[in-house]
C-alpha cells in the first residue's frame, strides 16, 4: 500500500533521507523511530507528494506519487505533530470544510458522529476551535483524517502532547483503522507508544533506516535498549 | 466550501472592521461631495442675485453715460458641475465655477478667482475619488497580504495539501469573498451615492462606476502577483505596502515633476504682464495707432472714430483695453497649448500608472479636470467677445442707458458635452489587471507544484 523505492532527499549539501526501501502493507501499522533531524519527516512529506525526491519514488496504492499527485492524495490521509485548524469555526465545521476539500460532504449527523469516533467531546463539536486543548484540535485532526475514508495514514508523532488518556484513545482508533485494513505510518519518540501499537518498527539515523524490529519480537525495554544503541 | 470559508471571514473581526472602516470613509467623502454640491449651487445662486443687484444699483447712478457703467458692469459665466463632481471634486476647488468679467481687458479676470477659505485649499478634499484612489488598495492590501502565509504560518497549509493536491480552487474562493466584500462596498456607496446627491444614471455615472470597479480589480490582482510569489506574511505586507506607495504618491508626483520639467509655463507670469503692458503703455501714446489696430480687428466699427477736439473717448479707451488682450494672446495660447500638453503628457502616462489613469478618468468624466477648466476659459472668452460686440457700437453712439432692457444680463451657463470613449476610459486598467493575473497564474503554477519547500 505504502511503498518507499530508494527514496532520498538531499538538501544543498546535507542529506535528509537516504535509499530508504519500505513496503507497508493494508492493515499494518509501521512506526519510525529515530532522533530529530532523523529523515522521519522527511519520509512522510516525501510520500505525501510535500516535496520532491532527489531519487527513488513513493508509492500510494500502486502510484508514484510526483506522478500521480492529485489521485494519489485522494488516498491518504495525515495527521501533523501538532494539528492547526480555523479558529474561528467550530470543530465541526474544521470538519465539514477539510472533508468539502477532499470532496466529501456530510451531514451534521455524520460530522459529529465523526467527531465522538475520534473521541471529542459532544459539548465540544459546535465550539470554535479557538477554545480548544492540542488534545481536542488533535481529535478534530483524526475525525478528518478518519473522514477521508483513506487506504493510507501518515501520522508524524501525533501523540506528542497528549495526555495519557487521550494517547490511549488514540491508539485504540488507529488499531481500529488498521483492522479495517489502513495501512499506518507514523513517525514518533514514544517507544512505548510504537512497541504497543505498531506491527513493525523501523530506526531511523541521519537519512538511513537503519534497522527494521517485528514489534511483537522484542520487549518495550529490549526495543528501548536497541533504539539508543543505534543511534 | 465557500459557506464555510465565508463564516471564516465574517468572524474575523479585524476584517469585519476593515469594511466598516472603509464604509464610514466612505460615507464621509459622500459628505464632504454633498456639501461641496450645495456651496456651488449656493455660490451660483448668490452670483445670480448679487449680479442682478449690481446692475440695478450701477444702471440706477450711470443713467448719462453707458460707457461709464459698461465699465463697471459684470456678467458672471457659469462652469457648470454636473452631481457626479461630488465623487470627484478634482481642481473644482481651486479653480472658480463662476468667473464675473467686464468688457475690458479679459487676460487678467480670467484668474481672478472667488475667495476661498485657504484652509480647504491646505487639506484638500477627501472626496470619494480619494478614498478610492487611497484607502481601497490599503483595505485590499490588509484583506490580501496573508491568504497564503497566514495558513502557512498558522501550520494550516500542510493539512490543507494533505486534504487536496489544487488548493488553488479554495483560494479562489478565499480571494472571491474578499473580492466580493470590498465590491460590496463599493457598490453600496456608489448606490448612496447616486441618490444622495442625485446622481443620473447617465453614461457618465455608469462609466465612472465602470472606472472605480476596474480599479479595485487591478488592485486584486496586483495582490494576487505579490501573493503568488509565497512569501511570508511580513515580506507580503512590506511589497503591497511599497506597491500602494510608488502608486499613488511617487509614480504620479514624478509624473508631476517630469510634466512640469518637460512644459515649463513661464507664460502663465508672462501672460499678465503682456496684458498689464499692452494696456497701460497705450495712455503715453498717440491714440491714432492703437486705434488703427482697433479698427483692423473689428472692421465692422471703422466707422467709430476718436473725436479730434476731445482728449478722451470710450472708443480710444476701449481700444487701449484691446491692445492688452492681443498683446497677450500669443502667450496665451502658448500657455494653453502646454497646459493641455501637460495633460495629454499625463494622460499617456496612465496608460502604464494606473492609479493616474483612474484619477483623471474620475475627474474627466465629473468635469472637474484641467482640460474641462480650460475648454471654460475658452469659453469665457467667447462669452466675453460676445458681450463686447453687443455693447461696443452702444458705446460708440452713446446710446441711452433707459433703453436696455438690463434684467436681461442673468448669468450665462457653460457646460462642455461629455464625450466618453469606452477604451480609453477602463482599457489600461483593464489591461494592466490581465497581465498582473496572468503573470500570478503562471507563477501558481510554478509554485503550487508539489516543492513545498
Amino acid at each position: 500500500m505504502l511503498i518507499a523505492e530508494n527514496l532520498t532527499k538531499i538538501y544543498g549539501q546535507q542529506t535528509a533521507l537516504w535509499q530508504l526501501n519500505l513496503e507497508i502493507k493494508a492493515g499494518e501499522i509501521f512506526a519510525l523511530l529515530g532522533q530529530n533531524g532523523a529523515g522521519k519527516t522527511t519520509t512522510i512529506h516525501c510520500l505525501l507528494g510535500f516535496i520532491l525526491p532527489t531519487e527513488g519514488a513513493a508509492y500510494i496504492n500502486g502510484l508514484e506519487v510526483t506522478k500521480n499527485l492529485t489521485v494519489a492524495r485522494k488516498q491518504v490521509a495525515y495527521i501533523p505533530e501538532t494539528v492547526m485548524l480555523y479558529p474561528n469555526l467550530t470543530g465541526a465545521e474544521n470538519l465539514a470544510f477539510f472533508s468539502s476539500l477532499a470532496g466529501f460532504k456530510y451531514s451534521t449527523n455524520e460530522l459529529e458522529a465523526y467527531l465522538t469516533y475520534a473521541g471529542l467531546q459532544a459539548e465540544a463539536h459546535h465550539r470554535r476551535l479557538g477554545g480548544y486543548s492540542k488534545g481536542m484540535r488533535q481529535k478534530v485532526g483524526i475525525a478528518i483524517a478518519v473522514a477521508k475514508q483513506v487506504k493510507a495514514l501518515l501520522l508524524d508523532e501525533p501523540t506528542s502532547g497528549l495526555d495519557p488518556k487521550a494517547a490511549n484513545e488514540f491508539s485504540s482508533i488507529l488499531k481500529n483503522m488498521a483492522e479495517k485494513g489502513t495501512a499506518i505510518l507514523m513517525a514518533t519518540h514514544d517507544i512505548f507508544r510504537a512497541k504497543e501499537i505498531a506491527d513493525r518498527i523501523g530506526i531511523m539515523k541521519e537519512g538511513n533506516l537503519v534497522s527494521i524490529i517485528k514489534a511483537s519480537s522484542v520487549t518495550t525495554h529490549a526495543l528501548e535498549e536497541l533504539y539508543l544503541q543505534m543511534v | 466550501m465557500t459557506r464555510l470559508l465565508l463564516k471564516n471571514f465574517v468572524r474575523a473581526k479585524g476584517l469585519m472592521l476593515g469594511l466598516l472602516l472603509l464604509f464610514i470613509a466612505g460615507c464621509i467623502s459622500l459628505y464632504i461631495g454633498h456639501r461641496f454640491i450645495e456651496q456651488n449651487k449656493e455660490t451660483v445662486e448668490q452670483s445670480a442675485h448679487f449680479q442682478q443687484e449690481n446692475i440695478e444699483r450701477y444702471v440706477e447712478y450711470n443713467q448719462s453715460s453707458i460707457g461709464t457703467l459698461l465699465y463697471y458692469l459684470r456678467f458672471g459665466l457659469v462652469h457648470q458641475a454636473p452631481h457626479l463632481v461630488g465623487l470627484a471634486i478634482g481642481q473644482r476647488d481651486i479653480n472658480p465655477s463662476v468667473i464675473s468679467v467686464n468688457i475690458r481687458n479679459l487676460e487678467e479676470q480670467k484668474y481672478t478667482s472667488a475667495l476661498m477659505n485657504p484652509m480647504y485649499q491646505l487639506l484638500g478634499n477627501m472626496d470619494f475619488s480619494f478614498v478610492l484612489l487611497y484607502f481601497f488598495p490599503l483595505i485590499i492590501i490588509a484583506f490580501c497580504y496573508n491568504l497564503v502565509s497566514e495558513e502557512k504560518e498558522e501550520g494550516i497549509w500542510d493539512m490543507i495539501l494533505s486534504q487536496t493536491a489544487q488548493p488553488l480552487q479554495m483560494l479562489s474562493i478565499k480571494l472571491g469573498i474578499r473580492f466580493a466584500s470590498v465590491m460590496g462596498v463599493l457598490l453600496l456607496l456608489l448606490t448612496l451615492a447616486g441618490l444622495g446627491l442625485n446622481i443620473p444614471l447617465d453614461k457618465a455615472f455608469v462609466s465612472f462606476c465602470l472606472v472605480a470597479i476596474v480599479y479595485v480589480v487591478f488592485w486584486f490582482c496586483l495582490t494576487c502577483l505579490v501573493i503568488s510569489f509565497h512569501l511570508s506574511s511580513s515580506q507580503n505586507a512590506l511589497v503591497l505596502l511599497l506597491s500602494w506607495i510608488s502608486l499613488t504618491l511617487i509614480l504620479p508626483a514624478s509624473v508631476h515633476a517630469l510634466s512640469t520639467y518637460l512644459y515649463p509655463i513661464p507664460e502663465a507670469y508672462g501672460t499678465v504682464l503682456e496684458s498689464r503692458d499692452g494696456y497701460h503703455t497705450q495712455w503715453d501714446k498717440p491714440k491714432e495707432p492703437t486705434i488703427a489696430q482697433f479698427h483692423a480687428q473689428y472692421p465692422q466699427f471703422s466707422s467709430y472714430n476718436h473725436p479730434s477736439d476731445q482728449e478722451f473717448s470710450w472708443l480710444w479707451y476701449f481700444a487701449m483695453q484691446q491692445m492688452g488682450d492681443q498683446h497677450a494672446a500669443n502667450d496665451a495660447k502658448v500657455l494653453a497649448e502646454k497646459l493641455r500638453a501637460r495633460g495629454a503628457f499625463s494622460q499617456a502616462m496612465g496608460w502604464v500608472i494606473p492609479t493616474i489613469h483612474t484619477q483623471l478618468s474620475l475627474n474627466s468624466l465629473s468635469q472637474s479636470d484641467l482640460l474641462h477648466h480650460l475648454h471654460f476659459l475658452e469659453a469665457l472668452e467667447d462669452f466675453h467677445e460676445d458681450k463686447r460686440l453687443y455693447f461696443y457700437p452702444k458705446i460708440f453712439e452713446n446710446a441711452a442707458v433707459a433703453e436696455e432692457d438690463w434684467s436681461d444680463f442673468g448669468l450665462a451657463f457653460h457646460q462642455k458635452p461629455l464625450e466618453i470613449s469606452g477604451a480609453q476610459t477602463v482599457l489600461p486598467p483593464l489591461l494592466a489587471s490581465f497581465l498582473l493575473l496572468f503573470l500570478a497564474r503562471m507563477n501558481w503554477r510554478m509554485k503550487m507544484f508539489i516543492e513545498k519547500n
